[in-house]
């Protein structure tokens, strides 16, 4: 992409602002239905009357949480709807055309070509047999698509007009990887011959290789990048003429993974994708995707599964691509912040209806329907302070954590509970003879009545660390200490009283809980392990806890599949709690939960910190919740610490790029907000 | 693309048609409690989610009713028929049947109603009692070799393994020839759960070792619980669907293998009521008189469908694949 001044920026935006009225909405939902069937033929109604238009060109989000029907509409565009689901009502045009009692045939004929997908789950939309490359060729090859020439939108087109003057058919032509090395040293002796010597034409030669890319550059952009370079209009357009004549297959697969941001792309091609990372497989699905040039692009959730600077990447990259292609984008989502810092519209959609839409920073500013308002308070990614708890008002976390340490019966105890010094594991990874190092010489402490969150991405060895800390794993080398007292000497009495003080909870609310225990014998459990009580007086604890943390005692004689996550969430720490422990060591404790639910468990761990002067290990991959919570800040990368400081230190003045970039990747975190 | 916010902060100013601003009414939606108990629904365990899919399943109402029907028959077969089973009369030989006695003769004079009704509890005794002690010993192996894994399971695995290559029918052969004598279900028993175990083993080392690896498990170890607690009161209850899974639908055929010794002549002696023993004996005048073989045939045929049926509606309600977490 060229650099433009904002001049010519800001016309570029006036001018897409006219086509995009001008051709008017490439997608138009209207008042659509969706229902489901369900076992007993009741009708349950995923969507009621969801309106909402995309323009060419333009990034539309659907925001909601999980069950909101996000996700349902897009399918309902698509004409994928799971299992028993179908439309019931309203209309959905595409281009101006209803397709909504389209035939699976004729759905066949407008997807791929005018619609595209990228799925939530690149692990399984990719079939694990077949090399990544055959896959992009099978989109291709069932669309017809003309593997030679470039195909862009009509809005494209009208914009890229005012770069270039002439751009029939023909001079959308790809590079073959044949012609290349001829084209390039053409072009060098065109530059020589313009009179482009020494390091600027070597700087131009890198700038043709690298931009260069077979089955992805057009005839019409190397003429381009010629007559810019200095070569003369007629040299140039000569000189693309005779060595652009188009691309191979391979070359155009190559080329569209390249697009999507794959390095290496004719060797990856070649690739399975059990060899591809998670961020490479969702590159992989872009490509596919965008291989048929779909005016409309629907991307459900198309990074939630990657970490967050990864997520950053991809999605940057395929902002830039969608913009040049003109390709319309809409982008489902559960989390506010992206949405609002990607797309131009939002949708807000809660229990299968619209509550608001607009453009997307008016709708994040002044949210007016009480259910943004709620969204738009909760969200992790646009809060800007830690959670204060309603009983310790006014009072910082500065002064939080003095209070804890000098608090009365505290005082002889050591000021940090946890201590981690040098702590180093490393695994044995199957068929590789040099040991894995997960967790490398790490240390830190937890100060009492404080909570310190461990940061980073998948990979980073965070997740063991806690492991270590609750004794569930065993250093290679390195101590944990709680109290002062080396735990790796606990064993037996010693260690049952430990378990006692430090308890866990973890990540996964499905899976924490036993499916076979009711929440009364799940919250029981700890009291029976460690011999508290009688039934009596046992069955009245649990229901203490259930009050603790605001779930119905009712609850007690059901049974985890009945409860959200969210809840489950709640039950878990309600048993993590039975023991009155000291310490808790979070896991990924809200990863999984939808942005209210994770605010109110957020705000419970808060309170209970409050109440209780409870230390708190957090370990989580995300930024935006370690503002609510810490006090303190470990950004662990590949097993290493990288930073250790306070939390506004850490947001305020990061030390390490790495911490830079994590902090950059906070969707939505430079927005500014205002609630009213 | 990091001045992304600019460009939008540039497009609201000016509004596509059909993409103003819109709000919903706030009275339009009911906003709900964040995360709220739904307190009218009924609680449910596992079994009783199970049981509720039992209940609808007409293939679970049949081979209930004909079980109950046959295990009636198999306790109190006095109630059908006064006669007894092994007082034969060779002058009755091969009659048809008559008033009191439907099913006629077989060739020994014995009344074949009596000898079917009578044999219904030994081919049922030799099912359930087989299945429950593969259960036991089935799950117990597969439990420990999956638990505690290493060389322990690697023990455990080529003895199970071992005891797979031994086709069925040929090791019973084998031992039985031993106990020729014996009238007793027990050594049919015996030797079915000997050669039987392997299959249940394999399933709950699988599912042990599935279980194992879930959170709650850590969460347990956590809370303070020992590794033996955890087996006993997690794990194994866990594993326990997809143990009885196998062995209720494996019921039909013991009790098809027990027919199949005794009508290979190395099963119950005669002296003992069964289908196989009576089978065997029809044969010999299957071509003159095929209705001596045919009721006790039926019996069998009968019982092991009404089980198979059973274990595939168990199979349907607690399969772990098709149970939402």
């Amino acid at each position: 992409m060229s650099e433009m001044n904002s001049n010519s920026k800001n016309e570029k935006n006036e001018k897409l602002f006219e086509m995009q009225k001008e051709q008017g909405p490439i997608l138009e939902v209207k008042d659509l239905k969706v229902d489901f069937t369900t076992g007993d033929k009741r009708a349950v109604h995923a969507v009621r009357d969801a309106s909402f238009n995309v323009y060419p060109g333009q990034w539309v989000a659907i925001v909601g949480e999980s069950g909101s029907g996000k996700s349902t509409s897009a399918m309902a565009v698509l004409g994928l709807l799971p299992g028993t689901g179908h439309v019931v009502g309203g209309s959905i045009k595409l281009e101006g055309e209803e397709i909504s009692h389209y035939t699976r045939k004729q759905y066949e004929q407008v997807l791929g070509d005018k619609m595209g997908l990228v799925p939530q789950d690149p692990m399984s939309n990719l079939n694990p047999v077949w090399r990544i490359g055959t896959q992009v060729e099978e989109a291709l090859k069932a669309n017809h698509m003309d593997i030679s020439h470039e195909k862009r939108s009509k809005l494209a087109k009208a914009l890229a007009g005012s770069e270039v003057a002439v751009k029939s058919e023909d001079d959308e032509t790809f590079i073959g990887s044949k012609e290349l090395p001829d084209l390039l040293k053409a072009a060098q002796a065109a530059l020589s011959e313009a009179g482009v010597t020494g390091d600027k034409a070597k700087k131009k030669m890198d700038y043709f290789t690298a931009e260069w890319v077979p089955g992805s550059e057009t005839r019409w952009r190397v003429a381009d990048d010629l007559i810019k370079a200095g070569v003369s209009d007629d040299k140039a357009w000569a000189i693309a003429k005779q060595y652009v004549l188009g691309s191979t297959m391979t070359d155009r697969i190559s080329g569209l993974l390249e697009e999507a941001g794959l390095p290496d792309a004719a060797t990856r091609a070649r690739q399975y994708p059990h060899e591809f990372s998670g961020g490479m497989l969702q590159r992989a699905l872009i490509a596919i995707g965008l291989a048929c040039r779909p005016d409309l692009l629907i991307a459900d959730e198309p990074t939630s599964a990657l970490d967050v600077t990864v997520q950053k990447r991809i999605l940057d990259h395929l902002h830039a691509l969608t913009d040049e292609l003109g390709t319309a984008v809409l982008f489902i989502t559960h989390d506010l912040g992206l949405a609002a810092e990607r797309a131009q519209q939002i949708v807000v959609m809660y229990k299968g209806q619209v509550v608001e839409s607009g453009p997307s920073l008016e709708v994040l500013q002044h949210p007016q329907h009480p259910y943004t308002k709620r969204l738009v308070a909760a969200a992790p990614s646009l809060a800007s302070q830690r959670i204060i708890s309603a009983k310790e008002h006014g009072e910082n976390a500065e002064a939080l954590m003095e209070h804890h340490v000098k608090g009365e019966e505290t005082l002889e105890k050591s000021e940090h509970i946890i201590t981690v010094s040098h702590l180093t594991k490393e695994f044995k990874l199957p068929r590789k003879k040099e040991m894995f190092k997960a967790v490398d010489d790490v240390s830190f402490s937890v100060k009492r009545g404080t909570t310190l969150a461990i940061v980073g991405e998948s990979g980073s060895g965070k997740s063991t660390v806690a492991n270590m800390v609750l004794k569930l794993l065993k250093p290679t080398s390195g101590t944990v200490t709680y109290e002062g007292k080396d735990i790796s000497g606990f064993e037996g009495k010693t260690l049952l009283d430990f378990r006692r003080h430090v308890q866990p909870v973890f990540q996964n609310p499905y899976g924490s809980l036993d499916p076979m225990y009711s929440i009364y014998r799940s919250i029981e459990e700890p009291l029976r392990i460690h011999g508290i009580g009688d039934k009596k007086s046992r069955e009245k604890r649990v229901r203490e806890l259930l009050d603790l943390v605001e779930m119905p005692q009712s609850v007690m004689q059901r049974y985890p599949n009945e409860l959200s996550g969210g809840q489950r969430q709640r039950i878990a720490v309600a048993r993590a709690m039975a023991l009155n422990p000291d310490v808790i060591v979070c896991d990924e404790a809200v990863s999984a939960l939808d942005v209210l639910v994770q605010d109110q468990v957020l705000r419970l761990l808060n309170d209970l910190q409050a109440e209780r002067g409870l230390s708190y290990l957090f370990i989580t991959h995300d930024l935006a919740v370690v503002r609510q919570i810490a006090d303190e800040v470990v950004v662990m990368q590949k097993g290493r610490l990288v930073e250790h400081a306070t939390t506004d230190e850490v947001f305020d003045h990061p030390q390490k790029q790495y911490t830079k970039d994590l902090l950059d990747a906070i969707p939505g975190g430079h927005l500014q907000l205002g609630l009213d | 693309m990091s001045d992304t916010t600019k460009d939008t902060t540039m497009a609201d100013s000016r509004v596509l048609p059909g993409q103003e601003r819109y709000v919903a009414a706030p009275d339009a939606v009911k906003l709900q409690e964040v995360d709220s108990v739904d307190e009218s629904a009924p609680a449910t365990s596992m079994w009783a989610d199970a049981w509720r899919t039992l209940r609808k399943n007409p293939l679970f109402i049949v081979s209930a009713i004909l079980i109950l029907c046959v295990i009636f028959v198999a306790l109190f077969p006095g109630v059908f028929t006064r006669q007894n089973p092994n007082f034969c009369q060779l002058e009755h030989s091969l009659e048809k049947g008559s008033p009191g006695h439907p099913f006629g003769y077989d060739t020994q004079g014995c009344d074949v109603f009596t000898r079917t009704v009578y044999g219904t509890r030994t081919s049922l005794s030799v099912g359930i009692l087989t299945t429950l002690l593969v259960m036991v010993v089935g799950s117990l192996i597969g439990a420990l070799a999956g638990f505690f894994g290493g060389w322990i399971d690697a023990v455990l695995s080529r003895f199970t393994d071992i005891f797979m290559a031994i086709p069925m029918l040929l090791g019973a052969i084998v031992v039985l020839q031993m106990f020729r004598t014996s009238g007793s279900v027990w050594k049919i028993v015996l030797v079915l759960t000997l050669f039987g175990w392997t299959q249940t083993a394999r399933i709950s080392r699988g599912a042990v070792m599935e279980t194992k690896n879930l959170e709650f498990n850590t969460a347990s170890t956590a809370l303070g619980s020992t590794p033996w607690r955890n087996l006993m009161r997690h794990i194994l209850p866990n594993s326990m669907a997809s143990i009885i899974v196998v062995t209720t639908t494996s019921l039909g055929t013991y009790i098809v293998s027990e027919a199949t010794l005794s009508f290979l002549g190395i099963g119950l002696p005669t002296t003992t009521v069964s289908w196989g023993g009576d089978i065997s004996n029809a044969q010999t005048i299957l071509r003159t008189d095929p209705s001596v073989l045919f009721y006790p045939s039926a019996a069998l045929a009968i019982t092991v469908l009404a089980f198979i049926m059973m274990g595939d509606a168990v199979k349907d309600a607690l399969d772990p694949k098709s149970r939402t977490a």
